[in-house]
């Protein structure tokens, strides 16, 4: 048992700090409902860090660590799936990015409008479908990712991955890591809010009604970090189960308390706390929710009879 | 980064799960029901106690010029695993191995030391920890029992509540406070740590009948207690940092999540044996309870890891021991909800289970306090303002 990240970890991640640096990320200057990283993205892809767990003596772990510090920003890419599915789908590297939905291959998805790939989950199985982008119509939606879906299922260049587990188990990873990237920001996000915002002649950090419940805020961002990276490291299907069910299950918890604590202020789109609640409320449906992720988690670890 | 379990972790616990199946007796449930204050649990955990130390499993983690083993932080914690997951069986003992020892090796005289810790290593000590008041529990520095300088000691007026394990305590770890210029009831330095005979004459100690077991709390009276002299721990003026030494120690070596894990899959194998498992509500309601003592175990890792590794302590404790309080009732709920029979008589370690699950949240001070320091050292939120 060892929380200290290696040296070559702490690399990866100084030299993506570094590089996150060196882009001009998207600043929420104007309203809108989220911002797309593409050149970020394009950097990101070029420098490695999508395929990291493809390289020797790296895996889901290190993924996980890039994927929850990616999502940290204001701007979204799509790093999950490709740096945490793909590579144990045998995927190609240059796939990408990767949209994914759960049961029918009509649905809305995250990423589809950028994306190569759209996998479904169909329970057996998993079908890879290369995406064509003339087939994909956007979604105009509240949450803070691309979405859209394909406007025809005829004649699509599509395969069957046998492998539906690894491919659930790996998606839960995924949606975990994200999940703990975005309620870190935005936790962060509306504490400095709080010591900020002045009311009744003091902060709004120094009320005990609100203080209690950002550290419980706490609680949640840091249990679901540690449970997605104890999760990418056993690759364990009650691990990434738990992982996810557990963001899910405080997904709707802690959006309500950070946009609370910030007013109506956290209802307007130049706040950007929405880029980060706006992913989390998208997330917490995936995979049928925490319900879903809690009874597998159940199933995984003592059985179904 | 690594969440695994080396080698000679796992042959570990597989020996301390070998060791103690080895000494629990056929009605160590039934025991464990009366509490761990109890006299039963108090009887049971001398015998216990006693023999762990001769399997070198009682005192491992002490140095070795204390009477330990040096034992690495991580092979200490997964005894501590081990031992709350059958519910504690070291009963009021378990306090002596955390933090009466290493606070008495690091504060103590010689002869406190010559006179303390020889029978914490028998097995044969027990503690209780004098520190609530009426007027002073999570607020502790607001306490008022009176340590009064005489000739060759003091003499203690006051009264202690919520006083666990006092009924069959040799000695009580007591703060007083000593008249002084500066009496405001908030002056730390005032604080004073005595080691007091609990048969001096002038102390009555008064169970209190409780939700958690039989001579779990108590009521003590101190009526002009003469505690010689040697018997202070440390100097005058230094308690509070003793206290603050105390607590990290009190509140890092309790991994209660084990015990709401354990309890937890037995509850699933007994919803099998009664077919009641194949039920999604029930599979998706367990998953939860599981999901919440995972977290807590990852956060109390956390900290421990923290530890093994040799870095300073930071108030991340505070954010694991709300997810504690979080995990014991969400398995507590669940048992009650899908087998409330548990607690009409059908499962004696169910409810000993609830009955510490229902007290997670006071004991060790209440969890809210937890929450301010989180708030205020973890996330640096502005304090608030006292009421003058």
């Amino acid at each position: 048992m060892n929380y200290g990240m290696t040296d070559d970890q702490t690399s990866i991640l100084g030299g993506l700090d570094q590089l996150i640096a060196s882009q001009a990320i998207p600043a929420p200057t104007e309203p809108r409902f989220f911002y797309y990283g593409a050149e970020l993205e394009r950097a990101v892809a070029e420098a490695g860090y999508l395929d990291i767990a493809r390289e020797e003596g790296f895996g889901a772990l290190e993924a996980a660590l890039i994927t929850e510090r990616l999502a940290r920003l204001t701007c979204v890419i799509e790093v999950a799936a490709s740096s945490i599915i793909a590579p144990a789908l045998a995927i190609p590297p240059g796939m990408r990015p990767i949209a994914l939905a759960l049961g029918d291959a009509g649905k809305p998805a995250r990423f589809l409008p950028q994306a190569r790939v759209l996998l479904v989950d169909r329970g057996t199985n998993v079908l890879l479908i290369e995406v064509d982008p003339n087939n994909v119509e956007p979604i105009d939606t509240l949450m803070a990712y691309p979405y859209g879906r394909l406007r025809s299922l005829e004649h699509l260049r599509q395969r069957v991955i046998d492998d539906a587990t690894t491919f659930r188990r790996r998606w839960r990873v995924a949606l975990a890591a994200e999940a703990a990237g975005c309620m870190a920001a935005g936790l962060a996000q509306v504490v400095e809010h709080v010591k900020a915002r002045q009311a009744f002649g003091r902060p709004l950090g120094a009320f005990q009604a609100i203080q209690h419940r950002l550290a419980m805020a706490a609680e949640t961002v840091e249990s679901a970090r540690w449970l997605a990276l104890r999760a990418a490291w056993s690759d364990s299907d009650a691990d990434a189960a738990m992982a996810a069910g557990f963001a899910q299950s405080r997904i709707a918890q802690i959006t309500y308390d950070l946009h609370q604590f910030c007013g109506a202020m956290g209802l307007t789109l130049e706040f950007p706390l929405h880029l980060w609640t706006y992913r989390l409320r998208s997330l917490a449906g995936e995979l049928g929710g925490a319900s879903m992720q809690a009874r597998s988690a159940a199933i995984a670890t003592w059985g179904s009879a | 980064m690594e969440f695994g379990w080396a080698q000679d972790e796992r042959t570990h616990r597989e020996r301390v799960r070998a060791v103690l199946k080895g000494m629990l007796p056929p009605d160590w449930e039934t025991i464990a029901l009366h509490g761990p204050g109890s006299r039963e649990q108090t009887i049971f955990s001398k015998t216990l106690c006693a023999r762990l130390a001769q399997e070198h499993l009682l005192i491992p983690n002490w140095p070795k010029e204390f009477g330990g083993d040096d034992e690495t932080v991580w092979r200490q914690f997964i005894m501590a695993e081990e031992l709350w997951a059958i519910g504690e069986p070291r009963g009021p003992q378990y306090m002596n191995i955390n933090w009466v020892g290493p606070v008495i090796m690091r504060f103590g005289t010689r002869p406190q030391i010559d006179k303390y810790l020889a029978p914490i290593r028998a097995g044969q000590a027990i503690w209780c920890q004098g520190f609530s008041e009426p007027s002073a529990g999570s607020d502790l520095a607001a306490l008022r029992t009176r340590a009064v300088p005489v000739v060759g000691g003091y003499r203690v007026t006051g009264t202690k509540v919520w006083t666990s394990y006092a009924g069959l305590a040799d000695t009580c770890f007591l703060l007083a406070r000593i008249p002084s210029v500066n009496d405001s009831s908030q002056n730390k330095a005032a604080i004073v740590i005595l080691l007091v005979d609990m048969r001096s004459p002038g102390i009555q100690v008064k169970p209190i009948p409780s939700l958690i077991g039989d001579g779990d709390i108590h009521e003590v009276f101190f009526d002009d207690v003469f505690v010689p002299a040697e018997e202070r721990l440390g100097a005058e003026g230094q308690a509070w940092e003793i206290i603050q030494f105390l607590l990290q120690h009190e509140r890092i070596g309790i991994p209660r999540y084990e015990f709401s894990r354990r309890i937890l899959d037995r509850a699933v194998a007994k919803l099998k044996a009664i077919d009641r498992w194949s039920d999604p509500i029930v599979q998706e309601r367990a998953g939860r309870a599981l999901m919440l003592c995972e977290a807590a175990r990852m956060l109390v890792y956390r900290i421990v890891d923290d530890k093994a590794r040799g870095l300073a302590p930071d108030s991340f404790g505070s954010l694991a021991r709300w997810s504690i309080v979080q995990a014991d009732n969400g398995v507590n709920d669940f048992l009650t909800e899908f087998l409330p029979e548990g607690l009409l008589g059908d499962d004696p370690l169910q409810q000993a289970h609830h009955q510490r699950a229902i007290s997670v949240g006071v004991a060790s001070g209440a969890a809210e306090i937890q929450l301010n320091l989180a708030a205020q050292r973890w996330l640096e939120l502005p304090r608030e303002p006292r009421r003058s």
